[in-house]
């Protein structure tokens, strides 16, 4: 199988992320929860875990480093600490149904900043032009449709401006385009640990500026347990239960790799193999391709329209040819409908660090063979 | 004897035990004991006696400082600092 479905989640990963996993679930207990070893030793995991991603993203404290379950989990709970039914908020036409529904979900007043795609000045004035009076902001790093990096330092700066608190969807860059949150002001930065820190499927990590944060859930956090009342301090604040620790140590292994090859190298590699695999269907004019004329603006995530077919079949045709791609709306109708893309929907192939130049022209002789 | 330094959270006992360890203490995490626990589960870094100047002076430096510190009698009897 070529595996290009990367912004789904990462299948192929580091070994040292699987063995971590196993290791973990041979000798590390519960955090938090006793003195003996492997229970301590299950905290220095995730200690190591939060410095390591502290350290990723310009987090001075790793306290603010909180694990959440996927970055759906640390959304919701960025978007409940901030927003109530009602309350302005103003958001990009790239946002993902983890933030759209959510919002919905509230009862927020919801106002969208749409631009066109790969127009970042655009983007910047769209915001610009709501943001006065609005509650708070969320915007996507990168949109997980298209690729298209989003201006989110010049976002940032005109929320921290106006003085309103900005949540960064983080879930397409984590990993390979940069993030400075301290540096940005924002409020929250959400992202999954299994897309691009290269974590297993079912850690997420949400970044917070302060402690003024409202819990999703409640619970035993192995800290002043007599109080009836959540802890007021970070990371308890926010992770009642118990952790998923091999997830955790997997994550780990993930973010200590990408951080040895560094997220500039990673993103050049997918630059490389977008391109590769774009210019390799740039005569065929049955295939039609969403991506940024300056390379600044596109990560390696490319959405395509195969002729006249229907989206999922194209797909499923490229399944059979061995080639794995996600086709329809990739949970984010608004992309798709401030793109011009909502009635059709794309074919999204997305590369990893792990796919060669060699898969992604394979991939391309698959779609003209499907194409005829 | 022993002082146990307590914090509000496992994560920053933590923290304030690599701290230690840099600069050539060595602290060892461990959790509160009971009677000195008012509001429940907590971890403390406990330091030698001689040590306990120094390492909070690293700590507050370092910017975590202890919630409380209690000295550790050797008979186990816990003496709160004021």
């Amino acid at each position: 199988m070529i595996y290009l479905d990367c912004a789904a989640t990462s299948f192929q990963k580091p070994a040292a992320v699987r063995y971590a996993m196993s290791r973990a679930m041979e000798t590390l207990s519960s955090p938090g929860r006793g003195g003996y070893e492997s229970a301590m030793a299950a905290a220095e995991v995730l200690l190591d875990c939060r410095l390591a991603l502290a350290d990723l993203f310009c987090v001075k404290d790793p306290e603010r480093v909180v694990f959440t379950s996927s970055a759906t989990h640390g959304l919701n709970i960025a978007i409940g600490s901030l927003i109530g039914p009602g309350d302005r908020v103003v958001i990009s036409g790239y946002e993902h149904n983890a933030v759209w529904r959510t919002l919905r979900g509230i009862g927020a007043d919801v106002q969208i900043a749409a631009s066109p795609l790969f127009e970042p000045d655009a983007a910047v004035e769209a915001f610009r032009k709501l943001l006065p009076g609005a509650k708070a902001a969320v915007c996507t790093q990168v949109s997980n449709v298209f690729g298209y990096i989003l201006p989110i330092g010049k976002i940032a700066a005109l929320c921290r401006e106006m003085g309103v608190p900005l949540i960064v969807d983080a879930s397409q860059g984590a990993g390979t385009v940069g993030l400075d949150f301290d540096g940005l002001g924002c409020a929250f930065a959400a992202m999954p640990g299994h897309k691009g820190l290269l974590g297993p499927q079912g850690t997420g990590v949400l970044l917070c500026k302060d402690e003024r944060v409202r819990p999703l859930l409640f619970g035993g956090t192995g800290s002043v347990s007599a109080e009836a009342a959540m802890p007021a301090f970070l990371p308890d604040r926010l992770e009642p239960g118990t952790h998923n620790v091999p997830g955790i140590a997997g994550l780990l292994e993930g973010v200590k790799w990408l951080r040895r090859k560094t997220p500039a190298a990673l993103l050049a590699h997918e630059r490389k193999l977008l391109a590769a695999f774009s210019g390799a269907l740039a005569g065929n004019k049955q295939v039609r391709q969403f991506y940024s004329s300056d390379p600044a603006y596109q990560a390696g995530v490319l959405s395509v329209q195969m002729g006249e077919m229907d989206c999922e079949e194209a797909a499923e045709k490229l399944a059979e040819r061995g080639v794995a791609v996600r086709a329809g709306l990739h949970c984010a109708p608004l992309a798709h409908e401030t793109a011009g893309t909502l009635d059709r929907g794309t074919v999204r192939f997305s590369f990893s660090p792990f796919n060669t130049v060699g898969e992604v022209l394979a991939a391309a002789e698959a779609v003209k063979e499907i194409l005829g | 004897m022993h002082y146990l330094l307590s914090f509000r959270s496992l994560t920053f006992a933590q923290r304030a035990a690599r701290v230690l360890e840099r600069a050539g203490i060595t602290g060892t995490v461990s959790r509160v004991p009971k009677a000195a626990s008012a509001k429940g589960c907590a971890y403390c870094v406990i330091v030698a006696a001689r040590h306990k100047e120094r390492a909070t002076a690293i700590l507050t430096g370092a910017g975590i400082q202890p919630e409380r510190v209690l000295l550790r009698h050797p008979d186990g009897t816990l003496e709160a600092e004021a």
